[in-house]
Formats: C-alpha cells, sequence, structure tokens
C-alpha cells in the first residue's frame, strides 16, 4: 500500500512535469494538473475493477492518493503564487502591439499557421485585427481585437511564408508568382525570405509582414483584377 | 481553506494507516506461515511427518489466505496454493525426498512474498 501511494506520486508528479513540458498546445480547456488527473483516474477504476487478481484496495489507494495530491496542488494554486506558476504555469502574450513574439511561440511549441488557427477558431481571420493575444495557462486562447476589426475581415488572408520559407500551396493559391513576392520584400529592405517571420496577403491586397525580431509592418499593395478571392 | 487541509490531513492518515497495518499484517503471516512450514519441513527430514501434519499446515493456510486476498495480489496466493498442494500430498503419500524441494520452495515464496511488498528503494522502481 504504502508502495502504491509512493508509486502513484511519482507518476502523476512524472505526468504533470511532462505536460508542462509539452506546452499549451496538448491542453486544451484544463490546468495542466487537471488533464493528469483525467488521464489517470480512469485506468485506476478500471485496472482493479475489471482484473480480479488485483485486490479492489490497490485501486482504491490509488485513487485517495490522486485525491491526496490534487487536493495539495489546488492549495497550491490558490495560495502560493510561484508554485502556481510552476504547477499550471502562466498565460503566454504571443501577440501584441509589435506583432508575433516569436520567443513565445517557441516556448510553446507553436509556429505562426498555429496561431493563425487559433485566432480563426476565435472568429479573428487576420493577424492584424487583434492588439493583443494570449494562450492561457489552460490551453486556450484569449484575444483583444481592435476596435473597428469586423470591417476589415473582407477576405481570408493566406499565409505567403512563415519561419523564413514561401509556402509554395498557398502562393499557388493566390494566383501571383513567387517573383511579386520577392519584389515586395524588397522593397520592405527584407533581401531574402529566410529573414521572414510572418508574411500574409487577402484578397484586398492586405499585407502582414513580420520580420524576425522586428515590428509588424501592414500595407496594402495593388492586386490584378482578377487575383483577388 | 480548513476543509481542504482536513481532507488531506484524513486522507494521508488513512494511507499510512493502511500501509502499515498491511506491512505487519503480510510480514506477521507469512512469518507464521514460514514457522509452521520449517517445522513440516524438519520432520520430513526426519521422515517422521505425517499427514495429521501436512493437514494441519493446510488448515493454517487456508485461514490465513482469506484474508491476505484484501491485501496482496491473487495470483502470489494461487503460486502457493499449487506448491502447497504437491508439497502435502507428497508429504502424506510419504514421498519424503519430493516432498522437501517443494516445501523450500514454499519458505522460498514465504520469504519473497513479504520483501517484495516491503517499502524499499527496489520496489518502487
Amino acid at each position: 500500500m504504502g508502495l502504491i501511494f509512493i508509486r502513484t506520486a511519482i507518476i502523476y508528479a512524472a505526468l504533470l512535469f511532462i505536460l508542462r513540458l509539452m506546452g499549451k498546445r496538448q491542453i486544451g480547456e484544463m490546468q495542466p494538473f487537471e488533464l493528469v488527473i483525467t488521464l489517470l483516474i480512469a485506468e485506476l477504476a478500471c485496472i482493479p475493477m475489471a482484473d480480479t487478481s488485483i485486490p479492489l484496495l490497490y485501486g482504491i489507494v490509488s485513487i485517495v492518493t490522486i485525491y491526496l495530491l490534487h487536493q495539495i496542488v489546488c492549495l497550491f494554486d490558490l495560495y502560493c503564487a510561484p508554485l502556481k506558476y510552476i504547477v499550471s504555469g502562466k498565460p503566454s502574450l504571443v501577440i501584441n502591439k509589435d506583432g508575433i513574439d516569436e520567443e513565445q511561440l517557441r516556448k510553446n511549441s507553436l509556429d505562426v499557421s498555429d496561431l493563425m488557427e487559433s485566432l480563426r477558431t476565435a472568429g479573428y481571420f487576420s493577424l492584424s485585427a487583434v492588439d493583443y493575444a494570449l494562450y492561457e495557462a489552460n490551453g486556450s486562447f484569449s484575444a483583444l481585437p481592435k476596435a473597428n476589426f469586423e470591417e476589415e475581415q473582407t477576405s481570408l488572408p493566406i499565409l505567403i511564408a512563415d519561419k523564413g520559407k514561401y509556402n509554395k500551396k498557398n502562393i499557388e493559391f493566390t494566383g501571383m508568382p513567387r517573383s511579386f513576392f520577392d519584389e515586395m520584400l524588397q522593397n520592405n529592405g527584407i533581401a531574402d525570405v529566410g529573414k521572414v517571420l510572418a508574411l500574409t496577403l487577402d484578397g484586398t491586397g492586405k499585407v502582414y509582414l513580420q520580420e524576425k525580431g522586428k515590428k509588424r509592418r501592414i500595407f496594402r499593395v495593388p492586386l490584378p483584377e482578377e487575383k483577388t478571392w | 481553506m480548513v476543509k481542504a487541509l482536513l481532507s488531506i490531513l484524513l486522507s494521508l492518515l488513512l494511507i499510512v494507516g493502511a500501509a502499515t497495518f498491511e506491512g505487519w499484517y503480510v510480514r506477521d503471516t507469512f512469518d507464521e506461515f514460514s514457522s509452521q512450514l520449517q517445522t513440516l519441513y524438519r520432520k520430513i527430514e526426519e521422515k517422521s511427518a505425517t499427514r495429521g501434519d501436512a493437514e494441519a499446515v493446510r488448515t493454517s493456510w487456508n485461514e490465513k489466505k482469506k484474508s491476505l486476498h484484501v491485501w496482496i495480489p491473487h495470483n502470489d496466493i494461487s503460486y502457493i496454493d499449487y506448491w502447497l498442494s504437491e508439497g502435502l500430498s507428497l508429504t502424506e503419500t510419504g514421498n519424503f525426498d519430493d516432498a522437501r524441494g517443494k516445501i523450500e520452495v514454499l519458505l522460498e515464496i514465504s520469504r519473497n512474498i513479504p520483501a517484495a511488498y516491503a517499502f524499499s528503494f527496489e520496489n518502487i522502481f
């Protein structure tokens, strides 16, 4: 019984640690320690229930241990801020007034396309539609939109380049030649696409361009009539 | 907060209490079983073991295993059952040479089982 208590506590701590390392994309709507409970309880309840060769007490002790650890973690979460950050993590501000925070994205094992997906799920179709966006500690996504963002959401922005590489499929979708984007970058003082963190273009010609380690730039380029979407 | 602290304390007390009792109970039960086996083993060596000696060990084990099922996996108990049945029936038929080997295995098992559930580094990992 003492062994089961210790072993359960070790597995609980290991799972919590690994979930914290995995970052926010692995968690959905739950704090890491809540997800650990969800993962463990079902199995702990099932094994002694289905396998009659294991004493029922083994399952009960494991479940009581999980409850005990959960109560301790909940107390830390409520009354001890430094430990709360270690156990639950803290929100990550991934978009601010300067644009995408590449460092925060990397810390959470996310890239620009993941960020755009989260934005779309939250109802914002453009990187320029929000002033601030963050991943909460529980993995959910929150954003503060610009005042007039709905008026500007008339066309779907396409991710042309991210992490220093062009997205060939998306370039084909726009119907524009790659040289068009090379020229756009050169006009903005960027010699090579390798320096681009994010480049999007929507059907009205609105461009979101952010160089790695620099502020975002939002401008318009004229598109041929038949190339709009 | 008081309610949470109380529930933590209560759960901890329950687990520590159950663990302490389990450790003591399993060790004590197997110590007793082991001493009965040793007595039988000596008699087997002297070739003086009788059907009554074998039956006494069997009855005692059957009593003990009822409550042992609560504390240790049932497979471990079945394992002892098999060896004990063989050892005791060999004793009853007077086949002492073969019975001695079976009782030796049982003595080893009754030393190993409490050790396998004891609180130690190798058992935790």
